[in-house]
């Protein structure tokens, strides 16, 4: 399934670019992420919680930088596994960053994001409902941690 | 997996206070279901079963009914106190799955699985219904409309359960009309239609229209009813009625149909529905 959507940041594409390739600032804004480990400068790696009506799933997340375009566009992979519900996720993303003015940023991002296993029964279009909504969470968090940042 | 079989409400919230990983299991439809598929593992089962005030439906006295929330869908679609408008749900409750499920599932396990695709909620929604919830902090009531909050999500929080539904009075001389587009008899809905409408001399008097399967919750519109109110309800009106709930909708894509096959068939099936009722309200 494909996952994409953007948003706007009251702010220059340099301070979002340096936030937003920042695992220390980008993890706290993903909904359900606990215990980023940094594993390299290019893999990190995360548990996230995710719930959908009654079923509860954790991902043990790795996160792969597979290229940097500096302060445009960054590529990654993440594969997810999810123990207890024998069910792993993979997706391709790609996340640019767009100069909408001096102070204004439009960030763009989008998936391509499989699942395998027993959460493979509960049907993709409601997975990518949920996704949507995680995504415009993520948006929301990181807005309010970026803006917030006193311009120098 | 512990396993508790309380006989009264009281207990079963203290139940689930004291078993924070604890699931109500009413029909088990679902829940077992999912159990089976290995996506649930509940810490403990409050079984529901063993409380007689849930399995009952009854009638006030002015025809507002309480259905218990342990009502079998059989019970329910086959029950003789729903008058007029509130035999939506009725309605509803005799096009869920087989009669096997039927005979396992519970109004009050369905609506609080919110499944969007599920057969319940619009009718509710259309006949106005209102949830009855027990948990730690007493009991309270929820208006049907805002009882589901997200996919797969309702107002209930930790440790409450549905104990009834409230449907109240229909209007006078209203029909309740349930109409449904699936793949397969006893399928999920791909959209369906729930309609309470009441019309004098061919003049519309009444409309609530909940469209189903469309979104994590019922639409429902005011804009939409109150377009047809006091209209001889012609294409033109109901086209337009079913222009704006179709753009109101938020459907996926899955594998019964995909998000703009549903918007499309919107319209349509709401026009059959009120054909319907037309039809039913002349003979």
């Amino acid at each position: 399934m494909k996952i994409e959507d953007s948003f706007v940041v009251a702010a220059p594409r340099e301070r979002v670019w340096a936030s937003i390739t920042d695992p220390a600032i980008v993890a706290p804004c993903v909904p359900g992420c606990q215990g980023v480990e940094v594993v390299s400068p290019t893999v990190y790696r995360a548990q996230v919680r995710v719930q959908l009506g009654p079923i509860k799933a954790q991902f043990a997340v790795e996160v792969t930088l597979v290229s940097e375009t500096p302060p445009e566009e960054v590529r990654s992979r993440t594969r997810g596994d999810e123990r207890s519900l024998a069910s792993t996720l993979s997706a391709d993303n790609v996340l640019r960053l767009r100069a909408l003015g001096a102070a204004e940023t439009e960030v763009y991002y989008a998936s391509e994001v499989a699942v395998v296993g027993k959460l493979g029964k509960f049907g993709l279009g409601v997975m990518q409902k949920k996704a949507a909504s995680l995504g415009r969470d993520f948006a929301a968090a990181f807005k309010e941690r970026v803006e917030a940042v006193a311009v120098p | 997996m512990l396993f508790f079989r309380p006989g009264r409400v009281a207990e079963a919230v203290a139940l689930l206070a004291e078993h924070e990983e604890a699931r109500c299991l009413a029909g088990g439809a679902t829940l077992v279901a999912m159990m089976n598929a290995g996506l649930v593992t509940p810490g403990a089962l409050v079984s529901l079963a063993g409380i007689p005030e849930l399995a009952r439906i009854s009638a006030g006295t002015d025809g507002g009914l309480r259905i218990g929330a342990m009502t079998r869908h059989n019970d329910t679609a086959g029950s003789l106190l729903f008058h007029a408008g509130q035999r939506v749900v009725p309605a509803a409750a005799a096009r869920i799955a087989n009669q096997v499920v039927r005979n396992m599932g519970t109004m009050g396990g369905s609506i609080s699985f919110a499944d969007p695709a599920a057969d319940y909620l619009p009718a509710l929604v259309a006949a106005e219904a209102t949830v009855e919830i027990a948990g730690p902090q007493g009991p309270r009531l929820v208006p049907i409309a805002d009882f589901v909050t997200d996919w797969y999500t309702t107002a209930l929080e930790p440790g409450e359960l549905v104990t009834a539904i409230l449907v109240p009075p229909a209007p006078a001389g209203s029909i309740g009309i349930y109409e449904k587009l699936d793949r397969v008899a006893g399928d999920f809905a791909i959209a369906s239609v729930a309609l309470v409408l009441a019309l004098e001399d061919g003049i519309c008097r009444a409309a609530r229209i909940a469209i189903g399967g469309c979104g994590p919750a019922p639409v429902r519109l005011v804009e939409a009813e109150a377009g047809l109110v006091g209209t001889t309800l012609t294409d033109a009106g109901i086209a337009a009625a079913g222009a704006l709930l179709a753009a109101a909708c938020d459907p996926v894509d899955d594998v019964r149909a995909s998000a703009a096959y549903r918007r499309a068939v919107v319209p349509r099936l709401l026009a059959k529905t009120i054909d319907r009722a037309r039809r039913a309200l002349a003979a």
